[in-house]
């Protein structure tokens, strides 16, 4: 199947790098002042690449599982903490309450994916649950940052309509269950949203990749249907566990609002 | 007369301060007795702590210190929810929500069932002086003082033993605020309800009699009967009436 793939040699890399030194023509011309973090963003998207690259080759090679659970486990502590530090106003056991829901969207869609929809055997066999698990994380940890970020907006903004309610004898999670609701919203029009457009407006980068790879884009795009599924599944998944989590952080047992949080 | 509602002991309050920084306390060593169908007015310098003690007799705060007794019964073994449709909050800023007037009269806990008949809506409309034409009146058009009627009206829907007025009145222009004025002091006459009310408005502790309470920087400073004040805080009322002159021209 590699018969139709072009070989990328360091020197064609090299050449790549022209388009980057356009955009710095443009940023020193237009003083942009941007130059600097263009040089670091090129030098860090070789390096992060490469290493992510080379570690990959390596347990790609050695197709053990315990490789791949600990490189699942480091991927979810980077999207723990992206998730975390997005949220506009820290609270006590964000970490947890992230990884927490994290490890749930992403091990239930996970599992579903690998196990019944793609009956991947092994199921450690790198090359899928590997690629899988980070587009799942991925869309996870967004969606879990959105709606963090709206659901604490929402708190500070309607903080006296959730007192209203708890003063009319409501429980703490009726009275915040509206901007629960709306923050769910935030995190999941988008996924919704690009459900309508996919493929229309430009090719989802899995599929993308696969048909440069050399697949059948009819290969492909049945591919890239299970990942935008569940990619849908996941962020509803997250952003549910997370939002419900952190909103029980604001409230106490006998249904107050911790002001002091707001 | 020896038929308290509320009963107030050493009350203390302390948020929790920013890290490593000590707790910041806002309310020290209260005491005081709310009788049933009386009145109590908190009145103070703004920060004194006069809506976090209100806040406390319906446990949306939770004291750091001391007890409150709501009908003999420390609020402590209450379930809050029951507590607060018993001692129902008035905030200082009315909050509406999305729908009609009928829609935020009709506004209570799933598991909370009771009277919500035409009738009764219009009678609760009655009570705080409105037409019951405005039941279907989209609730965000309503003026303020309209609102501020309507979330008393709302919160007598649940039957409450008790109103907790948080400054009811700031908000409004004197008109309107003379209005509210008007309806609390009726229906404590009414209904027989206790009232606890913070105000700045001398009108509103004149015209609910009972007690009155001073408070600055978290303290007591007087616990009186509203008919006879000492001249300190008569003194204190003119100002904030000459204060409301000043905001309202």
């Amino acid at each position: 199947m590699s018969a139709g793939v072009v070989d990328l040699t360091l020197w064609q890399l090299a050449l790549a790098l022209l388009l980057v030194a356009a955009v710095a023509i443009v940023s020193i011309r237009q003083a942009l002042g941007l130059e600097r973090d263009l040089l670091l963003g090129s030098i860090r998207t070789i390096v992060q690449l490469y290493g992510v690259g080379l570690i990959l080759a390596a347990v790609f090679a050695a197709a053990r599982w315990y490789w791949v659970v600990l490189i699942l486990i480091v991927m979810t502590g980077v999207a723990t903490h992206a998730a975390v530090s997005r949220l506009p106003k820290p609270i006590p056991g964000a970490y947890r309450i992230a990884a927490v829901s994290l490890f749930v969207s992403t091990g239930v869609t996970l599992a579903y994916v690998i196990g019944v929809v793609v009956q991947v055997r092994p199921w450690y066999e790198p090359q899928y649950i590997i690629p899988i698990a980070g587009m799942i994380l991925g869309s996870s940890m967004t969606s879990a940052a959105l709606a963090g970020d709206r659901l604490q907006g929402e708190l500070r903004v309607r903080a006296a309509e959730v007192e209203t309610r708890l003063a009319l004898g409501f429980s703490g999670r009726e009275a915040v269950q509206p901007l629960v609701r709306s923050a769910l919203r935030a995190a999941m029009i988008p996924v919704v949203n690009g459900m309508m457009t996919v493929g229309l407006v430009q090719l989802p980068g899995m599929m993308t990749g696969q048909i440069l790879a050399g697949s059948s884009p009819l290969l492909a795009i049945r591919y890239q249907i299970v990942v935008v599924f569940m990619q849908a599944a996941a962020t509803a998944l997250a952003s549910l566990f997370f939002v419900r989590l952190i909103a029980g952080r604001y409230l106490t047992p006998v249904h107050q609002l911790r002001r002091y949080l707001r | 007369m020896n038929d308290p509602l509320f009963e107030i002991e050493h009350l203390a309050l302390a948020y929790p301060g920013r890290r490593g920084q000590p707790m910041a306390p806002i309310l020290k060593d209260v005491s005081f007795t709310v009788e049933r169908g009386r009145a109590l007015t908190l009145v103070g310098p703004s920060g004194s702590g006069k809506s976090s003690l209100l806040r406390c007799l319906n446990r949306l705060e939770e004291p750091t210190a001391g007890t409150v007794r709501f009908e003999g019964r420390d609020i402590r073994d209450l379930d809050p929810r029951r507590l607060r449709r018993g001692a129902a909050l008035v905030m200082q800023t009315p909050v509406v929500f999305e729908g009609t007037v009928r829609d935020n009269l009709r506004l209570r806990p799933p598991d909370v069932d009771g009277d919500l008949s035409e009738a009764r809506l219009g009678q609760a409309l009655a009570d705080v002086g409105l037409e019951g034409e405005l039941l279907d009146r989209d609730a965000a058009t309503l003026s303020g003082g309209e609102k501020q009627r309507v979330t008393i009206a709302r919160a007598l829907l649940g039957d409450p033993r008790a109103l907790l007025l948080d400054e009811p009145t700031s908000a409004l222009d004197p008109p309107n605020a003379a209005l509210v004025v008007e309806t609390v002091s009726r229906l404590r006459e009414a209904r027989g309800l206790s009232i606890v009310a913070v105000t700045h408005q001398p009108e509103l502790v004149r015209r609910l009699g009972g007690m009155l309470l001073y408070l600055v920087k978290g303290e007591m400073q007087a616990y009186e009967r509203v008919g006879d004040l000492d001249v300190r805080l008569q003194a204190f009322l003119a100002g904030e009436r000459a204060a409301g002159v000043a905001d309202a021209s």
